[in-house]
């Protein structure tokens, strides 16, 4: 049903998005551009593509930072302009999709602070898919007071919502007769990664439960799939990272901190949960996870993560075994009709996309050989359909 | 004859050396006549040889499309180009003073603009900064200003309390700054979380956006400025120490809004102070404006300026030879590199030949080093469908894009575009056929034609666009004032030109001798009788079906002549003829018993119907008709129709059969003694890949390969299996047979729309006018006056252009379908010369609609 309708409201932003499908970089163009041999030829190579007018105006040996800051600006442009076509529930949506990249953001910008890193290099080097008005008062930030830039800053923002939820519960965590001295002690030592990892495991959920009340069926059906195996690939990653974790050495922390930042949602969820929180080596993390889908075939080649000082480029991580299968899948979701996926899915391959053609300028730019495992490493949005 | 066919082409292959390549290719882009064939359509443009070239080219202009905004900013007009001929030989002559190899010019002149692009650049640059600065400085002044009247006398007066009785001796700080307009109110909500409400928040809006714009005025600046409304704020808070933890936090809100603060002087006199030196900054930096602003200017003149001997700014003088330079590497990519040498393949018209070669000769000699430059041999046979090429002017262009907009004629077949230029304007001329519209359609033309050099002036008018058809316009309205005489139709009312020949007589119409005929048109009296709109229409209907056959069997002919032209007899034999007869034994002989029943006078009620009689000719073939055409002579006509039904029937199967089944037959033939020579195109492949040490004889192989390659390939085409063949034969005959009908049927829209146009006509002159005139005294002067512009602009509205319009897209369909379909393949494609002259003339268009 909701098939026939859904061309009266999202109908002209879902044709835009299905125009840009063009703009994906081909097989063929990434084997020319692991051809370049240098970052201005990569750059113009580039500018022959859909990326020509976010480059015409720069230096011909751009420097990576600026070179991503670039495309991003481009996808962030884009991604603008859809929401300014979208009504409604698909305005709320793209709203939603937003918050990764501000909380992105604004991890970054506290983990930059506190590094006293100058606040005009962090503002430059904003995700702009991710920028909201309030992200440079941030500087506002004094010693490791959460609790006061959320009451000063971050309570207005879309990204309020998670924060607050977060220092509820780290809060509540403590012991019964907290002090005001516990408390600043906590967020001492709270590492940025960890209010990254927990404020995304919010929003996931949040975001879960919005395409699950508000969505029509057939856009719930393909983000719940993704989004399932989302917050999957997140429990799994925190598991995987946890795993000979220096700085967690009793299993009761460990598992604690996996309880915390372990999503809620997903198929794994309840069903595997103590499987997974009491999982010590990448062995029972593998039995953990064999129920579910393919997830047993992706651990499989993943590397142990007890060895992990002897990683090196070559390696392929957990991670992109992940990104692959997760890109297998956006493709698939791009390519249904009528249903919000598309947009999630162009996003999300976009970013892949980016990474990419960084990936290639870090490769260039380092003048490795061309029999160099990492030229491999990169994965191509909609290969994955031919097969 | 060229605009019968199209012109023969030639096929040759072009050989140049590495050193004198841009100058063949600069002199044969003079010539407008070379089609070059891209060598290897597969290789990616950004490997081939001159593909930096390109890419440096783009960035020039691309670095002019800056600077040339920059222009506009300042309200610098450019001197376009308006001869593009007389600029092309300015380069030339540039070229030849110059001395050098003339490719080198492109890198001067890159580096110029490079140079140019950068001084103009750092100049503005440095005025916007100037600019910003003023805008600081007046924002200061304005803050002081404002801030005075807020804070008011008393807060220098603080150090004393004064109120000695007032309990709390509390002392006051305040911060003064500048924030974004649309920031005004998170910036209020977070000052007040961070002061948990213990602070008085002032926000002003200072308005600097409107003083912007008065001082970029008061220079003669553009006024669209970029920048953004501001506001003042003043926050006053309890505690004045600088260490107090409150002012900290709000110091670093405040900084964190990354606008300007202002530290508040201490007291009145320091108030002053500060502004006085603001004032005479502001002096400072205004004169020094003006300077930066002279500079630029005198920089910016220096690209509006016209060189000498050249008809257009220094700008478009730069940007023109760029955009030469980037077609001619772009051209130059199509052919391929051989070692020293570059081969590539053009089309060249039939005759051209040694225009060319002298061409080749002339480089040598203009070339300062005197390289070879390279030769050209014809290649044959032709290894690809030559390109179709029109030699057009200015009156056939309109009428060949009619044609084009269908599709492009095949090579050499007959070109629709010749007799479009009458029937095009004539069946439009049926359907819009009154004297006063087409000779007001007529008048139009003619004001195009005589004000052409004018109007082109005129670039918003709206006749401009009107400016490419004015030959068409003319020649349609002509045929409908033609048309609106036949029909004796003006404004919808007959005109009496000749004298009728009828008079009124008591109340019949009395003719005046029997053998008195209205010489042109209809006669008059037709309007004043009761069934002039019975008569009108079956006459025009008839005349419809009659122009509408005859344009079909031209149309059937042409084929005729196209088959002959190729060769091709089977279909000459096998669908030509069919056809012609088909169509001559039904709608042919409707038209003739048309025509005799028009001659004839037939007495008390026997007149036939000719729809009777075409229909009993097919149900009832042995029924002689009750009312013949041809008085007394049942027996006569019965014996014609069942004849010409005979032979229509015939047609059928004759269309249908004889065709597939000699294709078929022949291709079984074929297959058996292709069976052999199916291996040679690889074995020659082979023997070319074994000899690689003389290059040039390699080349010449190579050309052989690919037109054996492309014959085969041809062959292999032919031979399609039998199956789809029938089936194309059956589509094919279908087509036909129905289409004799329909088509017939599809020429009725002449007499429908002409009916419309001369309904609605009529209707305007009885709402409006009739009557109306006759009114007497002033009261009917005032009337009459309305309606008559009422009519008149109902008529130019609805009938000038609504109806000028429908009446064009009938004649375009009855072109395309009915007219096309019985001959014209239309899958050529056009001629694409090698021409400087086209490519500046394109651009030129292009920036002129700007």
């Amino acid at each position: 049903m909701d098939l026939c309708v859904f061309g009266v409201d999202d109908g002209y932003a879902e044709a835009i998005i299905r125009g840009l499908r063009a703009s994906f970089l081909t097989e063929a163009q990434y084997q020319q551009m692991k051809n370049c041999a240098s970052i201005p030829e990569l750059k113009s190579f580039l500018e022959e593509t859909d990326y020509q007018n976010c480059l015409q105006a720069d230096n011909p040996q751009i420097p990576t930072s600026i070179l991503r800051q670039r495309l991003k600006k481009k996808l962030a442009d884009e991604f603008e302009y859809i929401e300014a076509q979208s009504t409604g529930t698909l305005t709320k949506y793209l709203f939603h999709l937003r918050c990764r990249f501000m909380i992105d953001n604004v991890v970054n910008m506290i983990e930059g602070l506190k590094n006293k890193i100058d606040i005009e290099i962090l503002l430059s080097n904003i995700d702009p898919l991710g920028w909201f008005p309030e992200i440079k008062n941030i500087k506002v930030l004094e010693g490791d007071d959460y609790s006061s830039l959320y009451r000063d800053v971050l309570i207005d923002t879309p990204i309020g919502v998670y924060f607050m939820k977060f220092l509820e519960e780290s809060i509540e965590n403590l012991h019964e007769n907290r002090t005001l001295n516990d408390i600043q002690n906590l967020f001492r030592e709270m590492k940025p990664e960890y209010i990254r990892t927990s404020l995304k495991k919010m929003w996931l959920e949040d975001f879960y439960l919005f395409c699950e009340q508000e969505l029509m069926p057939t856009s719930q059906e393909v983000l719940l799939e993704l989004l399932k195996f989302e917050a999957d690939f997140k429990t799994i990653q925190v598991i995987y990272n946890s795993i000979g974790n220096r700085d967690l050495n009793t299993a009761a922390k460990i598992i604690t901190t996996r309880k915390q930042l372990c999503p809620t949602i997903g198929n794994l969820y309840p069903d595997c949960e103590k499987m997974y929180l009491q999982a010590m080596t990448l062995d029972t993390l593998r039995e953990a996870v064999k129920g579910c889908d393919n997830y047993r075939d992706l651990l499989k080649d993943a590397p142990d993560p007890l060895k992990r000082e002897e990683f090196n480029v070559q390696t392929k991580t957990l991670d992109d075994i992940m990104y692959d299968d997760e890109c297998r899948r956006y493709a698939l979701a791009f390519d249904g009709q009528g249903s919000y996926g598309v947009f999630y899915s162009y996003l999300k391959l976009k970013e892949q996309e980016i990474r990419n053609i960084i990936w290639l300028a870090e490769m260039i730019s380092r003048k490795l050989a061309k029999n160099h495992p990492g030229w491999k490493k990169i994965i191509i949005p909609f290969s994955h359909l031919g097969k | 004859m060229s605009f019968f066919r199209s012109k023969k082409m030639k096929y040759y292959s072009l050989v140049i050396p590495r050193e004198s390549a841009w100058v063949v290719m600069n002199e044969l882009a003079r010539l407008d006549q070379l089609h070059f064939v891209d060598y290897d359509p597969q290789l990616p443009m950004i490997n081939r040889p001159f593909a930096n070239y390109v890419k440096r080219c783009d960035d020039s202009l691309f670095k002019l499309s800056c600077l040339e905004l920059l222009l506009k900013e300042f309200n610098k007009n450019l001197n376009y180009c308006e001869n593009v001929d007389s600029l092309l030989d300015y380069y030339q002559q540039v070229q030849q003073d110059r001395m050098k190899p003339g490719h080198t010019y492109f890198d001067e002149l890159e580096q110029e603009i490079e140079q140019k692009k950068i001084q103009i650049q750092e100049q503005s640059a440095n005025l916007q900064n100037l600019l910003d600065r003023v805008n600081i400085i007046t924002e200061q002044q304005l803050v002081l200003e404002n801030a005075k009247e807020i804070l008011g006398q008393s807060m220098f007066q603080q150090q004393v309390p004064h109120n000695p009785n007032d309990y709390q001796q509390l002392k006051f700080g305040q911060l003064i700054g500048v924030i974004d307009k649309e920031e005004e109110v998170r910036f209020k909500r977070i000052i007040f979380r961070v002061t948990k409400g213990n602070a008085w928040v002032q926000i002003k809006d200072l308005n600097n956006e409107q003083i912007d714009n008065s001082i970029r005025k008061s220079f003669h600046l553009n006024q669209n400025t970029t920048s953004q409304p501001r506001c003042l704020f003043v926050i006053v808070f309890p505690g004045a120490e600088e260490s107090s933890s409150l002012k900290i936090k709000l110091l670093k809100v405040c900084d964190s809004f990354n606008k300007q603060r202002i530290e508040y002087p201490n007291s009145m006199d320091q108030v002053q102070r500060k502004m006085m030196e603001l004032a005479q900054q502001l002096q400072e930096s205004k004169s020094l404006i003006e300077m930066t602003k002279q500079q630029l200017e005198q920089s910016l003149d220096k690209l509006v300026l016209q060189q000498q001997g050249c008809n257009c700014s220094y700008f478009e003088y730069m940007r023109l030879y760029i955009l030469k330079e980037k077609y001619l590497y772009v051209n130059l990519n199509y052919l391929t590199m051989r070692g020293s040498i570059f081969t590539g393949y053009f089309w060249l018209p039939e005759g051209m030949e040694i225009i060319v070669e002298e061409k080749l000769r002339n480089a040598m000699i203009n070339n300062r080093d005197h390289y070879p430059t390279g030769q050209i041999q014809q290649i044959k046979p032709q290894p690809y469908t030559p390109p179709t090429y029109f030699n057009l002017n200015e009156v056939t262009m309109p009428f060949q894009e009619i044609v084009n907009t269908y599709g492009i004629p095949r090579y050499q077949e007959v070109n629709p575009g010749l007799f479009t230029i009458i029937t095009f304007p004539f069946l439009f001329g049926v359907m819009f056929a009154d004297i006063a519209h087409g000779f007001m359609l007529f008048l139009c033309g003619i004001y195009l034609i005589f004000w052409k050099n004018y109007l082109l002036k005129q670039t918003d008018s709206m006749f401009n666009l009107m400016i490419p058809f004015r030959y068409l316009i003319v020649l349609m309205g002509f045929f409908a004032f033609y048309n609106g005489f036949i029909y004796n139709d003006y404004l919808s009312i007959s005109l009496n030109l000749f004298g009728s020949c009828y008079s009124p007589e008591k109340d019949e119409w009395k003719r005046e001798s029997k053998d008195c005929v209205y010489p042109f048109g209809v006669d008059p009296v037709w309007q004043a009788s009761g069934s002039s709109l019975n008569f009108m229409n079956s006459y025009k209907m008839k005349l419809s079906v009659i122009l509408g056959v005859i344009h079909m069997l031209f149309g059937i002919l042409m084929k005729g002549v196209n088959t002959l032209y190729f060769k091709n007899y089977l279909d000459f034999f096998c669908e030509f003829i069919p056809q012609l007869l088909f169509m001559i034994c039904t709608f042919g002989w409707m038209d003739f018993i048309i025509i005799v029943k028009w001659l004839n006078t037939y007495e008390n009620n026997t007149d036939p119907s000719i729809i009777e009689t075409m229909i009993n000719q097919v149900l009832k073939p042995f029924d002689k008709s009750v009312n013949p055409v041809f008085p007394n002579q049942a027996e006569f006509q019965l014996r014609i129709t069942q004849i010409l039904t005979l032979i229509a029937v015939i047609c059928i199967p004759w269309m249908l059969l004889p065709k597939p089944l000699i294709l078929s037959s022949k291709n079984d033939k074929h297959k058996v003694s292709m069976s052999d020579s199916q291996y040679q195109p690889l074995v020659s492949d082979k023997q070319v890949s074994e000899q690689d040490e003389d290059s040039n004889q390699e080349f010449d192989n190579d050309l052989q390969n690919v037109a054996n390659l492309k014959s085969f390939s041809e062959q292999t085409q032919e031979e399609h299996d039998s199956g789809e063949i029938w089936v194309h034969q059956m589509i094919e005959t279908i087509e036909f047979v129905l289409g004799g009908i329909s088509n017939t049927a599809s020429y009725l829209r002449l007499w429908a729309l002409s009916l419309a146009h001369g309904q609605l006509a009529e209707v305007f002159y009885d709402m409006c006018l009739a009557g109306k005139l006759d009114i007497g005294g002033i009261l009917g002067g005032l009337l009459g006056g309305y309606f008559y512009i009422v009519f008149a602009l109902l008529t130019f509205g609805v009938l000038m252009t609504m109806d000028v319009m429908e009446c064009f897209l009938h004649a375009l369909r009855l072109h395309w379908v009915e007219f096309q379909n019985k001959f014209y393949k239309a899958d050529g494609y056009l001629f694409n010369g090698y021409s400087y002259k086209k490519i500046l003339n394109d651009y030129l268009k292009q920036s002129n609609s700007k």
